[in-house]
């Protein structure tokens, strides 16, 4: 732009007349009677090219045809390409919906009476995918490299009018190459699986387009088109090329990850006026309580035998995961030796009824179920009288991990050494002679922590975390790491069975903070097992 | 030299550099236009192309099913699956439950899930293709395979038996799911999404069931009543014609395009049957016949006792709403104490029947539909029905889909009036024909009550849960969902709020 402004000015302030009268001949015969329509290009079918188009044609070959590691997805491109025509209009209407109170708001600061779109299509010819690939980590993430382009066919012209004037500016031919690495992580428990999506850019885009004003093409002025699209480029590369990202939140984290918030205190006193239900003698009453939209098993107190008003007083903690919409639930049963265990009465306590920190007595009227309106609820089933104490974790526990894998060891910890996290992911390919029940147990320095057995799988899963707590950097020690398995059968003939063992060295750990890697298990077939260490230091 | 020649040269030399410009805009576009379209053509290609360019060095490792391999999809599912499965499971139960509950045959009183997780392997889809068969609509169909190790305990409780844990096991799915994506001009661009299991290659849904702490055989026939179960869910809600409508995007959008409407109507007349098999131990068999193209909508016959050559000649009118690929379906049932025996079936696909033309036809009597499962070749007997199949005009399409309206708040009424709701099982129930005209009876819902018209009655019942719950797997977000593919006048009820447009 200014280039051309530079060379008209030069040519006006010699005041050679004949060369300006020229460039008005020359434009008006060359450019303003020249039609400055977007046509819509004609495209023969492959077969019709012949070898020197085809040559032509190679450096554009797709990436999965050249790399097998890439895969193809013209499913998706015509997917895209059926789509694109509806695509178009509602892009190319929300972005004049979006654009017009800009302009509105814009357009008085430099005098221009109005700017408006006089056309605005993206055109026919819709983006295409030219392979994929995805990269598969030990982290709880998705990594995908679609590699894009988009030569198009939009046309783009804008109409400015300032001091009586009338100028258009017309964009065409946008063409832009890009290689954007789109990452899915966390992943998380609940629709749609993952919290965040990172965009990057892994090469510098390549972009291309005409821009006419008054229908000159300013981008073939010699020397012009290279300025500006390296300007374009390195503005992009500034703000999306690896490793910087583009972060796009889906879920919260926090909530979405379900991870605890804080523990509630439930103290079970005692029960008052409960109804008979045997014939012999008083009921004998126990309380089970559990937490609602949880796994977690329900917990129980003892029995008391022959007690119509017994007392328990009995503690238990639940976990909390999202205080807002859990509830605890009681319910009293009568306990019998043989036979369905009769239920009593129940009730909940939402637990937003709950001050943190502050304790809380309760009496509850128990009920024969939670609907309101059922009228055989009426009848008196006794109270049962609870204490309750809901202690949120501590601001910023939660959230700060979910960020950084990477946690301090808590106080208390010896300031020369730290804590060793160990966490069992999942194993692969783990198969006993006999039974395959497998359960990991971990020795390190004379301690021993074993998981949950899993039931009859090759491929288990725990996710199970354990932590020692150590006066110095275990810097020569090692973690003995072995996969058994127990027969689910009582018998005497194959009890037990090793499906294989690893030995970690601990050194590497010390140096990197965190190490997440699958190791392959000795005296194993193909065995492998996915562990996560971390070693955290209170500094 | 003069003023005149220097401006004669100063003209050429300015129109030169004009043309020079012109020049290097026509190359510069023509580059850029020449680019377009090389990576279009490129953008799809198939086998002789590739081999166009490649010649001789053709990549070993490229193949052009007809449905396009999707491995970098399954890599991903794969890893994204323990999430999923955790995120399904009570999506799935809250929305299966009352779909058993439904759908479950009579001899069955309850069935519930007692313990549902979906195991460790990820669904793997074979391959995607996607074609556009109609304007503005793009037709996606997903190949999918399922050899699961999920650990699913059913809680059924059958007549005279107390609850009863049952396992299903080793699940294997085979199934297309066909995918429609309506087209709109508004982001996000798709205003309806029509998921169905297309019906051929048909859906295949393996399992095997085990009886925790005791044997499946303590109660007969309990196998085969969960796999009618299992059975008359996915045909009659999944499988094409019948679909599931899930509208995107917040609009409200006119999906009755997309759902399954009344066709025509099929009068059947139950004529007789010859040479039945006797089932008795005193006496002969007490036949009676159920004829039904969708099960949840069944009638049938009154019993004909101690008779092995019935003659019942009664006539019945169903809703046909996808002639091409629904059949008609008769049952022969021996009446006995307990549980009624079955004595054959007879399958007429509604293809072969030409509109308004009366035809009387004799079917052969097998012992079940699924020809993998007939053991013997013995004869069954036959049954004579006499069939006219009419068309709807357009009047009268609107007029049944008045009559589905109207039927829809008087069953509103006797709702809640308390009537229906009653347990009784619709086979069972005193139901169905009343006057001359048709009561449907909904078996899952059961009836003591009948409607009387001139006209069709019927009962369905809500089902838009089992929408929502396709919904929220499919975008990812809960949308108000009709189902559609009602056989009879009877359309969901949106018991979530949300209308249905007519």
């Amino acid at each position: 732009m200014s280039a051309m402004v530079g060379v008209l000015k030069l040519v006006i302030a010699d005041d050679n007349v004949g060369v300006s009268t020229g460039l008005v001949i020359g434009y008006y015969l060359f450019i303003y009677f020249q039609p400055s329509d977007v046509k819509d290009p004609v495209i023969r079918p492959l077969v019709e090219h012949d070898s020197q188009s085809l040559q032509r044609l190679l450096p554009e070959i797709p990436l999965w045809v050249k790399n097998p590691d890439y895969d193809r997805i013209d499913w998706l491109n015509k997917f895209l390409e059926l789509m694109w025509p509806y695509l178009d209009k509602a892009i190319c209407k929300t972005a004049k919906n979006i654009a017009k109170p800009i302009i509105a708001e814009q357009i008085p600061k430099y005098k221009i009476e109005s700017v408006e779109f006089e056309e605005l299509t993206l055109g026919s010819l819709p983006p295409t995918f030219q392979g994929m690939k995805v990269f598969v980590t030990e982290e709880k993430e998705l990594i995908m490299e679609p590699s894009l382009k988009w030569a198009g066919n939009p046309n783009v012209t804008l109409g400015v009018k300032a001091f009586g004037l009338k100028a258009t500016v017309q964009a065409v031919d946008l063409q832009i190459f890009a290689q954007p690495r789109i990452t899915l992580k966390p992943l998380v428990p609940s629709f749609p699986c993952f919290a965040k999506i990172f965009v990057s850019l892994m090469e510098k885009p390549h972009v291309d387009f005409g821009l006419k004003l008054f229908g000159a093409d300013l981008m073939s002025i010699p020397g012009l088109y290279m300025f500006v699209q390296e300007l374009i480029k390195d503005q992009v590369a500034n703000m999306y090329l690896w490793p910087k990202t583009l972060e796009v939140e889906i879920l919260d984290p926090t909530k979405a990850m379900m991870r605890p918030v804080g523990i509630v205190h439930v103290k079970v006193l005692r029960a008052m006026k409960l109804r008979k239900k045997d014939l012999l003698g008083g009921s004998d009453p126990y309380v089970k309580l559990k937490i609602t939209e949880s796994k977690a098993p329900s917990k129980k107190t003892t029995v008391k035998h022959k007690n119509l008003n017994p007392e328990w007083n009995e503690e238990f903690s639940i976990v909390v995961k999202d205080p807002e919409s859990q509830a605890l639930e009681f319910i009293v049963y009568d306990w019998e030796q043989v036979g369905k265990h009769d239920k009593m009465g129940m009730n909940v306590v939402p637990l937003k009824e709950l001050t943190p920190n502050e304790p809380k007595v309760m009496t509850l009227d128990l009920l024969k179920n939670l609907n309101q309106n059922d009228a055989q609820d009426d009848k008196f089933r006794g109270q049962l009288v609870v204490e309750l104490t809901y202690k949120p974790f501590k601001e910023g526990d939660t959230s700060k991990d979910l960020d950084n894998p990477l946690q301090k060891a808590p106080e208390g910890t010896p300031p020369s050494g730290g804590v060793l996290v160990v966490i069992v992911h999942e194993a692969q390919d783990v198969e006993g002679k006999h039974h395959t029940n497998p359960y990991v147990r971990i020795i390190f320095n004379g301690e021993e922590r074993k998981t949950k057995h899993v039931k009859k799988n090759r491929d288990p899963r725990w996710d199970e975390e354990f932590t020692f707590v150590l006066e110095e950097p275990p810097l020569k020690e090692k973690l003995h790491v072995e996969v058994l398995s127990t027969s689910t059968r009582i018998g005497l003939l194959h009890p037990k069975e090793t499906l294989g063992y690893v030995n970690i060295s601990l050194a590497d750990v010390v140096n990197n903070k965190r190490i997440n890697e699958k190791y392959h298990l000795i005296d194993s077939k193909n065995g492998k097992i996915q562990i996560e260490l971390q070693w955290r230091t209170s500094s | 030299m003069g003023l005149i020649s220097g401006m004669l040269m100063g003209i050429v030399f300015g129109i030169a550099l004009m043309a020079g410009w012109k020049h290097m805009m026509r190359y510069r576009s023509n580059k850029r236009i020449a680019k377009a379209v090389d990576i279009k053509s490129l953008s799809s290609l198939n086998r002789d192309d590739l081999k166009k360019i490649c010649g001789e060095n053709f990549p070993e490792w490229i193949s052009f099913p007809v449905f396009e391999q999707v491995k970098w999809l399954n890599k991903q599912l794969s890893k994204l699956w323990p999430f999923v499965a955790d995120a399904a499971e009570a999506i799935i139960k809250e929305s299966v439950e009352p779909l058993l509950e439904e759908y479950r045959t009579p001899g069955i009183t309850s069935i519930k899930f007692s313990k549902l997780s979906l195991g460790t392997v990820a669904p793997k889809i074979e391959g995607i293709r996607v074609q556009s068969l109609k304007k503005g609509q793009i037709t996606m169909d997903i190949d999918l395979r399922w050899g699961g190790n999920p650990n699913i305990i059913l809680a059924i409780e059958a007549a005279l038996v107390a609850s009863i844990p049952i396992q299903l096991k080793d699940l294997k799915v085979f199934t297309v799911v066909r995918a429609i994506f309506q087209l709109a001009e508004e982001i996000p661009c798709i205003s309806a999404v029509v998921v169905a299991l297309l019906a051929e290659p048909k859906p295949r849904i393996d399992y095997t069931l085990k009886a925790i702490g005791g044997s499946l055989t303590a109660i007969p026939g309990l196998s085969d009543m969960i796999d009618d179960t299992v059975h008359s869910i996915i045909t009659d809600m999944l499988q094409w014609p019948h679909r599931i409508v899930v509208p995107i995007g917040g609009m409200p959008v006119d999906t009755s395009e997309l759902e399954l409407k009344p066709q025509g109507k099929l009068t059947v007349a139950v004529v007789r049957a010859n040479n039945l098999k006797n089932k008795e131990l005193i006496g002969k068999s007490d036949p009676y016949v159920v004829v039904y193209i969708r099960p949840l909508f069944k009638v049938k016959t009154k019993v004909i006792e101690n008779n092995l050559n019935p003659v019942w000649n009664q006539t019945f009118e169903l809703i046909v709403e996808d002639k091409e690929t629904q059949s008609l379906i008769l049952e022969v049932f021996d009446q006995d104490v307990g549980q009624d025996e079955r004595l054959g079936v007879a399958k007429l696909p509604m293809i072969e029947l030409e509109a308004e033309i009366s035809k009387e036809i004799e079917l052969r009597l097998l012992p079940s539909l699924d020809m993998l499962k007939i053991k013997d070749k013995k004869d069954r007997g036959t049954l004579t029905i006499q069939v006219l199949y009419h068309e709807f005009n357009k009047e009268e399409q609107l007029a049944a889909l008045e009559e589905e309206k109207r039927i829809l708040e008087e069953r509103k009424k006797l709702k809640e009036a308390g009537v229906i709701g009653s347990t009784m099982d619709a086979l069972d129930g005193a139901a169905s024909l009343v006057g001359s005209g048709v009561g449907l009876v909904g078996s899952g819902l059961g009836a003591g009550a009948g409607i009387v018209g001139s006209g069709l009655g019927a009962f369905g019942s809500g089902l838009s849960k089992a929408g929502k719950f396709m919904g929220r797997t499919i975008t990812g977000q809960s949308n108000a969902s009709k189902r559609s593919g009602s056989s009879t006048p009877v359309n969901s009820v949106q018991e979530n709020g949300g209308a249905k447009p007519l």
